[in-house]
């Protein structure tokens, strides 16, 4: 089968314009080891160099890093180094699933030691469960369809009915408002695509990761352009977990390096950071997927 | 007649007491008679008459007003239910009833620590579906980040526990609520207990009451053991967010035990461990006894925004470096929605039948749950299951049809979110009201906890809470009078000397003075002499304005612009607009609370500095201030134009002397007080530099040189020195050398510095860092370099504008350097990189 490998470097960058005396941080940037891809080399750089740290598994089984720099200091810099190898078999729709309107029930027969997916059916902060959500979803129900089909066909009326905006939300945006102004990023249409499903019992998790942007033929690739990516995945008892990315239309390939998932985006927020200090903060943040090698 | 078997002198019937007929009463048994426990209450009520209760409940009120615990007396108008007050007539338990309560609020406390190990632990619950997963993944106080975080290896599992108790109308006995997060109610309890004893203290002996200070010995010898430090006594603080503007129960509870009380700000995580951050450095926290929610304790990991808690401290609590209790994610196990499950989880984990039931709960998210509690709306209380702060209690039969409707409709769309209670009959106590005694619905709030053993401690005694209204149930978040609860004891029990027991258990209760009571003082001291300053800043203009400095053209609104540049550019404050009049634009420097030159900013922070360390001052001073700031703003509020604010300015400038001329007089000499006095000093110090860089580097000549010199000396209130010292009109090399070289004079850089030295002294010497005051004599010794040259220009009549604007410069950068210094080796306690 055909590989491909990747070298991605996330770069998250704080500068503050006062002193920080004190930064308590935690990060979600090690890859979960339960994906389709393999992890050949990770690791994560702070600077200044943190006084404590520690790793452990989150609730879901994602990675926490955890760090302290206790040091007075004005700029953070946190530096996620990657190496992952995929598979670059092309991602087909799954066939003949259960229709929606059954799959409550199916799953109520689950086995109980699946305490996962309760999780993924409950609402968060950022997936509620609304009148207005429900409204949203209405017509994509078409009676007796499958609920992969309905995953797919929801996926597809976010990438047409909505705007892709930098700068138009922020992470505090509420559902609300993106689905109200039809515009957001990549977080906000996984976010619109899960609450929905979630609101008729369709377990769905929000994904975080890196999507490989191929620049037009000649344009060489510049450093920096790549962003982190965030898509959804849908459960359907035959299948397991299937992907989908609203914001690009597209069933994740492999293009698609997954780090973590988590019940939406605050489960897995790339790096999270209380900073004890003076001063005003501000951010850069910079990804570079690079592919470095393609094996037959 | 009863043919109770009482002693002969035992009272049987009282004319006082009418019960409700309907509703059954823990004091007069349905055939009228006394029970026995509480006979001789009612033999004190006889002798007494109603006089006599309106008595004690004058010398309750008194004592407890006293005390300054918030209180607010009983009184017949029953819609003033703000704060709690003491109803002096207790809630007396037979021994036997108590023994009852006890077994099954021990059998209870088992199976909430089993509970909550298994939820952040094994979670046999969902594995063996004993209960819905939603119950508890959708509560509030289910902390995600703590799964794999139970109880045990250093992490401590239920701290102190409240569980409130009610008896229905056939004296079946049911456990209404718990508490095991933050259980309140244990200050009152002491305070209504002190409080009961000084109004009746022959009946208190006479019925043979027990004592309830071995508990709190007990308790603080348990909060001890949760320590995981084995070296040495270990340190344990009440954690407490508690406004610091007021009085709570914990704050008499840290009294009466010597235990620390610290707030959140106080508290930093290094090194993975838990600290205080004090004047003296950083003191090493063992155990947290918090009144603070679990879910908002670490800002770093919790799922409310915005939180305020301690950043890094579910760290500490994993790795075992500090013992919190109880268990942050505790709340959780309070959930109402698990209360059907508890004779099925108590068979499960304990392998025993349930003893005190829970008050009869259906969770809606079953469909037998939903379908009774919307069917018998009328006689069900229907409270949220995962987050009561969302959705209070609501009483089906105090509903109109269409609120019904709608709660009904609100529980369909969401029924996982409700569940519906049983509205119990509660039993009535007697209560004192102004005209006699009284049947009140009562609720016993009882308080333990677990030893390391295993076995429980319950207090004997407690919190009785009764309704304000008759026949209405009491819910927690109601408040209601309170009253001390009686056990009554088989034999004698000595009065209980709580220091004693202190300490024995090793309770070191050191004499700390947190960094944050230091660092508002500091800007106590910082902002009242920004504000001195910015007052003169305002007179000055207001004197130019109206009385007129020069007879030139456009002279006055020339030099008001050169002053106003001169204040912006010190304080670095935002730019105004260029089209506002000069009139508006005074106003808005003035007003605006976030420009740095004007009085409004000044005020508004030296009122909060002052009001946040408030415990330091006397109450009347901080009264005054907060009193002075309210009149500022009214004072600026009320007039059109900044020029008649004059009487204003004369009376705040007033106040503002008084208040630091009383305060540093009558303050102890020590660190705290340095740190006010020294940031007095360094404010001064930095602003006349400031002031001295305006003028030295404005290349006015003429008369508005001479104008601007004054100005300066006006500002810094030295016109009148200069005059005595310099006997020619305000010249720049005059000004600058009587600022900072004039020795004797208090407003000369020479005074600040070296007063600064002797107030540093008094501080601390930080660890692993050279003492602040160190700092001071190498600036002192360039000072006098260069006053000697200052000397030297004048005698040549060639002063060097731009040698002294850098070596002001340098001053000014020492100024800000050592309030950093002062800041991180004292306040923040960061560590100085390399």
């Amino acid at each position: 089968m055909n590989h491909v490998r990747y070298q991605i470097q996330h770069q998250t960058t704080y500068f503050y314009t006062g002193r920080i005396d004190l930064c308590h941080s935690l990060a979600h940037l090690e890859p979960r080891g339960d994906c389709d891809q393999e992890v050949i080399d990770h690791k994560i750089k702070v600077t200044p160099k943190p006084d404590s740290k520690s790793v452990r598994k989150d609730f879901l089984g994602n990675t926490t890093h955890y760090f302290s720099v206790q040091g007075s200091h004005t700029s953070l810099e946190i530096t996620s180094q990657l190496t992952v190898e995929k598979s670059t078999k092309t991602p087909v729709l799954p066939k003949s699933e259960l229709p929606w309107e059954t799959l409550k029930i199916a799953l109520s027969d689950l086995d109980p030691s699946k305490t996962r997916m309760v999780h993924f059916l409950l609402p968060t902060r950022a997936c509620p469960h609304a009148d207005f959500i429900r409204e949203f979803l209405r017509p994509s129900l078409i009676a007796g369809k499958d609920v992969v089909a309905l995953a797919n066909d929801l996926m597809t009326r976010i990438f047409n009915e909505f705007q892709f905006l930098t700068g138009a939300t922020d992470v505090s945006t509420p559902i609300q408002s993106v689905i109200a102004n039809r515009t957001g990023v990549c977080q906000d249409f996984a976010h619109v695509m899960i609450a929905a499903l979630r609101s008729i019992g369709i377990p769905s998790r929000y994904v975080s990761g890196y999507l490989e942007t191929i620049p037009p033929p000649g344009v060489p690739k510049l450093k920096g352009v790549d962003a982190s990516h965030a898509w959804v995945e849908v459960y359907s008892p035959a299948t397991g977990w299937v992907g989908f990315d609203p914001t690009n239309n597209k069933l994740p390939d492999s293009q698609y390096i997954k780090i973590c998932h988590g019940r939406d985006y605050f489960d897995v927020q790339p790096v999270r950071g209380i900073f004890i200090g003076s001063g005003k903060q501000s951010l850069k943040v910079s990804v570079d997927v690079e592919r470095i090698k393609e094996s037959v | 007649m009863s043919s109770h078997s009482l002693s002969p002198d035992s009272l049987t019937e009282t004319s006082h007491y009418q019960t409700m007929d309907d509703r059954r009463d823990e004091s007069i048994a349905s055939d009228g008679s006394i029970r026995p426990e509480w006979s001789e209450l009612f033999k004190s009520v006889e002798r007494h008459g109603i006089e006599g209760v309106a008595r004690w409940q004058e010398t309750a009120a008194r004592i407890s007003r006293e005390r300054g615990l918030a209180y607010r007396p009983a009184t017949l108008d029953e819609s003033a239910s703000q704060g709690w007050s003491i109803d002096p007539i207790p809630w007396i338990v037979s021994a036997e009833r108590w023994s009852v309560f006890e077994s099954g609020i021990t059998q209870r406390l088992r199976l909430s620590e089993a509970l909550l190990a298994d939820i952040y632990g094994e979670q046999k619950l969902f594995k063996n579906n004993l209960v819905p997963m939603s119950i508890v993944l959708k509560h509030r106080g289910f902390l995600r980040t703590l799964h794999n975080a139970p109880p045990g290896n250093g992490i401590v599992g239920l701290g102190l526990c409240a569980f409130d108790l009610a008896r229905d109308s056939k004296g079946r006995t049911f456990i209404v609520n718990d508490r095991f997060d933050r259980p309140s109610g244990l200050g009152l309890a002491l305070e209504n207990r002190t409080i009961v004893n000084k109004v009746l203290p022959n009946l208190f002996r006479r019925c043979g009451v027990r004592r309830i200070g071995s508990f709190f010995a007990d308790w603080f010898e348990r909060l001890a053991q949760y320590s995981n430090n084995t070296d040495s006594d270990p340190l344990v603080v009440i954690l407490d967010d508690s406004s610091q503007h007021e009085d709570s129960e914990i704050s008499f509870l840290a009294n009466y035990c010597g235990v620390t009380r610290v707030h959140p700000s106080d508290i930093t995580v290094r090194d993975g461990r838990v600290w205080i951050k004090a004047l003296r450095g950083l003191v090493p926290v063992d155990v947290i006894w918090k009144s603070t929610p679990g879910c908002g304790l670490d800002a770093l990991e919790s799922e409310i925004r915005p939180c305020f808690g301690i950043p890094g401290i579910f760290e500490a609590i994993r790795e075992g470096n500090v013992a919190v209790a109880s268990h942050p994610g505790s709340e959780v196990i309070q959930s109402a929605a698990l209360y059907p499950f508890l004779p099925k989880l108590c068979r499960e984990f304990l392998g025993e039948d349930l003893l005190l039931p829970p008050v009869q709960t259906w969770w809606c998210g079953e469909k037998a749950g939903l379908s009774h509690v919307t069917a018998n709306i009328d006689k069900m209380v229907v409270k949220s299951a995962g987050n009561p702060h969302l959705f209070g209690t609501h009483y089906g039969r105090l509903l109109s049809d269409a609120e019904k409707t709608a709660l009904i409709g609100q529980i369909r769309d969401n029924p996982g979110d409700f569940v519906g209670q049983e509205e119990l009959e509660i039993s009535s106590i007697p209560a004192s009201r102004p005209h006699g005694l009284t049947p009140r619905s009562a609720v016993l709030r009882t308080f333990s906890f677990l030893g390391a053993d295993g076995t429980a401690s319950v207090m004997p005694g407690g919190l009785a809470r009764v309704s304000r209204v008759d026949g209405m149930i009491i819910t927690t978040r109601e408040t209601g009078d309170s009253k001390d609860v009686w056990v009554r004891s088989k034999k004698e029990e000595a009065p209980y000397d709580i220091s004693s027991v202190l300490s024995i258990s090793g309770f070191r209760a050191p004499d700390i003075v947190s960094s944050r009571t230091g660092e508002n003082l500091y800007w106590s001291g910082r902002y009242a002499e920004r504000t001195s300053l910015a007052v003169r800043f305002a007179s000055r203009l207001i004197d130019c304005r109206i009385r007129g400095i020069s007879g030139v053209k456009g002279f006055e609104a020339e030099h008001e612009k050169i002053l106003v540049d001169s204040l912006f550019k010190i304080f670095d404050c935002p730019i105004l607009s260029p089209d506002m009049t000069p009139d508006a634009r005074l106003m808005s420097i003035f007003k605006d609370p976030n420009c740095p030159a004007g009085i409004t900013f000044g005020l508004e922070r030296f009122n909060y500095a002052t009001q946040s360390a408030r415990e330091e001052w006397s109450p009347v001073s901080v009264q005054a201030i907060s009193a002075c700031y309210d009149q500022w703003i009214q004072s600026i509020n009320q007039v059109d134009s900044f020029f008649e604010l004059e009487p204003a300015l004369d009376e705040l400038q007033l106040n503002l002397s008084a208040f630091l001329g009383q305060n540093l007089d009558s303050m102890t000499r020590d660190s705290g007080w340095a740190l006010l006095d020294a940031g007095r000093r360094i404010e001064r110090g930095s602003n006349i530099c400031g002031l001295l860089k305006t003028l030295v580097t404005s290349n006015l000549s003429g008369e508005m040189d001479t104008i601007f010199n004054e100005s300066i000396l006006y500002f810094l209130d030295s016109v009148r020195t200069y005059q005595s010292n310099f006997y020619e009109k305000p010249k720049t090399e005059l000004t600058t050398l009587l600022l900072l070289g004039e020795n004797d004079y208090p407003k000369s850089i020479t005074h600040v510095l070296e007063r600064l030295y002797g107030l540093l002294k008094k501080l601390p010497t930080p660890e692993n860092r050279p003492h602040p005051r160190d700092r001071i004599p190498l600036i002192s010794a360039k000072l006098i370099e260069f006053v000697v040259e200052l000397y030297q220009w004048k005698k040549h009549d060639s002063f060097d504008s731009k040698v002294t604007a850098e070596f002001l410069d340098e001053l000014i950068e020492f100024f800000n350097r050592l309030s950093d210094i002062l800041t991180t080796s004292y306040f923040s306690h960061a560590e100085i990189s390399e």
